[in-house]
């Protein structure tokens, strides 16, 4: 028995005798050499396909093999193209429309799909072996999931190629061996390339001229496509580490103290309870669009396809806009809630009978219980957060100063913010630290709370240390911390050698800052 | 002279005007044309009338619309754009001055 192969015409699928094939593929052949430069041409060899696909419809149905004599009947019916009688003026517009007609697209492939058809595409956009793509998708699978991605963009951006003339934009110059039959015997690709035969000189030059350019510009968006991928890539991977998988320290730079990761979670102390999955959903819209949108045209520009994507692009550059715009809002609404501070500020003088100071601290962080923790890398602010209980620690900035008046004070100044001036002032008074004065002895709080419940509204603690020069400074272990998480760039070298007398660590105020006792 | 040669240049000469008239009279498919045509042997081969459909529907005389088939590819319908008519009747006055011009040879 012969050999079937299956083939595609007019949009239609048949099975045909491989001799029934050579002669079909034959006259379709000289179809397209004789029309396909020829003003309107491709539609027309599109109509006769269709009618083709008619004929051999009327004659089997979908499920019969078609044999010779139906090619031969169907050749008798349309005629041979030469036979054809030559209506159109000629050389209209010849050049023109070849450029026009033989422009090419990147579609999915319907007759070559394993998933979807995007490799198959690939493979007969750039005419090379469709298995080639699957393999280095799959490899690419395996880093960080990028083929997968890659994959998934394309299939979404890319049309699957229904019609003959989107299967020829597919396949271009390609197009018989390639759509027509791909278990066949190849096809011939003997399309005569007409050169113009005038050689003129200029041209040849510009010609030439032109082909550098071209080549150079061609290298210069490929590398812009690189860096286009790996820049979006990038981005998105960290954007996923980050807020969907929470990678444990992606976002503590060493040496800048910043601790991030816990950030989301924080939010949900900021802004009222219904608007963090909002922020969350409409920020990662406005960050995942423009990185997919950058690994979609760096794909682009380095494989250097067309597709109809215009729509697609326009939706999502809607969605873009329209999610910044509600982001805006909401974060402005929430903004709104901080539009007022209140400040008070109060002092207390340390009395004083020797040369020595004690610092000591009274609530201890280490008595907290605490599960997250967020810090910001320049005030040094300190967010210790108790989910259960939904409950706010913060560490209180501490500076110390020389005294001018030879007087030892302590001045604690606080700021809450809120919508409004009275509100800001309420949450101000419950902002609960403590600290006091003893003879020789200052007592301070590690940390500072926000009453149960509360949401943060931008609250701070600032302690102020006026010590005269000379005084020996003695802090005790959280006195200690609270200087170290405040002074840690600032006195970068000094930590660690301190001399130690008992349980405290020794001190001295110079005339204008604190410095390690023996040093 | 081949007589076939100039039989086929007598034909290609009125095979525009006979497609429009076809249409003229209700939209159809292009087997529907070819059906007519051929019963009027007017065409030979099949392959003759697409191109001249694409042209003259590229040239603003016809228009065509998609009909699902009931068996096979969906069809492509052809009917007369305004433009078309007008130009259909410029086309039947020409005949008409053409059979008149013709007649008044042979009989003279």
């Amino acid at each position: 028995m012969d050999k079937t192969i299956n083939i595609n015409i007019g949009g239609s699928l048949f099975s045909i005798d491989e001799d029934a094939f050579g002669m079909l593929r034959d006259w379709l052949q000289s179809l397209n050499n004789r029309f396909r430069n020829v003003q309107g041409g491709l539609e027309t060899i599109e109509d006769i396909e269709m009618r083709v696909a008619e004929i051999f419809h009327s004659q089997k149905g979908l499920a019969g093999v078609i044999t010779k004599d139906n090619v031969e009947s169907m050749i008798s019916i349309i005629g041979k193209p030469e036979d054809f009688e030559q209506q159109e003026p000629e050389d209209s517009g010849k050049s023109m429309y070849t450029r026009n007609d033989y422009r090419r697209r990147l579609y999915r492939n319907p007759q070559d799909t394993i998933i979807s058809g995007v490799c198959g595409g690939l493979g007969a956009y750039l005419n090379t072996d469709p298995v080639l793509f699957r393999i280095l998708f799959a490899v690419a699978f395996f880093v960080f999931g990028s083929g997968f991605l890659i994959y998934i963009i394309l299939w979404i951006a890319l049309p699957v190629a229904h019609t003959e003339s989107q299967m020829r934009e597919l396949f271009g110059s390609n197009f018989y061996a390639g759509s027509h039959g791909k278990t066949g015997p190849g096809g011939s690709q003997g399309h005569g390339n007409v050169s113009s035969g005038i050689g003129n000189a200029f041209n040849e030059i510009f010609g030439a001229i032109g082909k550098v350019i071209y080549i150079i510009a061609r290298i210069m968006l490929i590398l812009m496509g690189i860096v286009f991928v790996i820049t979006g890539f990038t981005g998105l991977m960290t954007f996923i580490l980050v807020f969907v998988f929470k990678f444990p320290n992606i976002l503590v730079l060493e040496g800048t103290g910043l601790n991030m990761n816990f950030l989301p979670d924080f939010m949900s102390y900021i802004v009222s309870a219904g608007t963090v999955p909002w922020i969350i959903g409409l920020s990662s819209i406005v960050i995942v669009l423009p990185l997919l949108a950058l690994i979609y045209w760096g794909i682009k520009m380095i494989i250097w396809f067309r597709a109809r994507d215009g729509i697609f692009s326009l939706a999502a550059i809607v969605v873009w806009v329209a999610s910044l715009a509600i982001l805006s809002i909401v974060l402005f609404n929430e903004g709104t809630s901080f539009a007022n501070t209140a400040r008070t500020s109060s002092e207390a003088i340390v009395p004083r009978s020797s040369d020595t100071l004690y610092i000591v601290s009274d609530h201890k962080l280490n008595d907290v219980i605490y599960n997250k923790e967020v810090s910001f890398p320049d005030d040094e602010y300190e967010i210790f957060i108790n989910d259960n209980l939904r409950e706010l620690y913060f560490r209180p900035y501490l500076s110390v100063k020389t005294s001018g008046n030879n007087s030892t004070r302590i001045e604690v100044r606080k700021h809450s913010a809120a919508a409004t001036e009275s509100i800001a002032y309420q949450r101000l008074r419950s902002l609960q630290f403590n600290y006091g004065v003893k003879r020789d002895t200052v007592r301070l709080d590690e940390y500072f709370r926000l009453p149960e419940g509360r949401k943060w509204s931008a609250d701070f603690v600032g302690v102020k240390l006026y010590i005269p020069e000379g005084t020996v400074v003695k802090l005790d272990k959280n006195s200690d911390f609270i200087l170290h998480s405040n002074y840690h760039y600032r006195f970068h070298g000094r930590f660690g050698n301190e001399q130690w007398d008992n349980d405290n660590k020794i001190w001295i105020m110079s005339d204008d800052e604190l410095v390690p006792a023996g040093i | 002279m081949d007589i076939e040669n100039t039989k086929a240049q007598m034909r290609k000469g009125i095979l525009e005007y006979c497609i429009l008239s076809v249409l003229s009279r209700n939209s159809c498919y292009a087997s529907d044309i070819i059906k007519e045509l051929k019963e009027a042997e007017v065409i030979v081969v099949e392959g003759t009338l697409y191109p001249l459909l694409t042209r003259q529907k590229n040239a603003g005389l016809l228009s065509y619309r998609w009909e699902e088939s009931p068996q096979g590819p969906p069809r492509k319908y052809y009917e007369l754009t305004d433009t078309g008519r007008s130009y259909l009747s410029e086309l039947d006055n020409s005949w008409q001055e053409l059979v008149g011009s013709v007649n008044r040879i042979r009989t003279r």
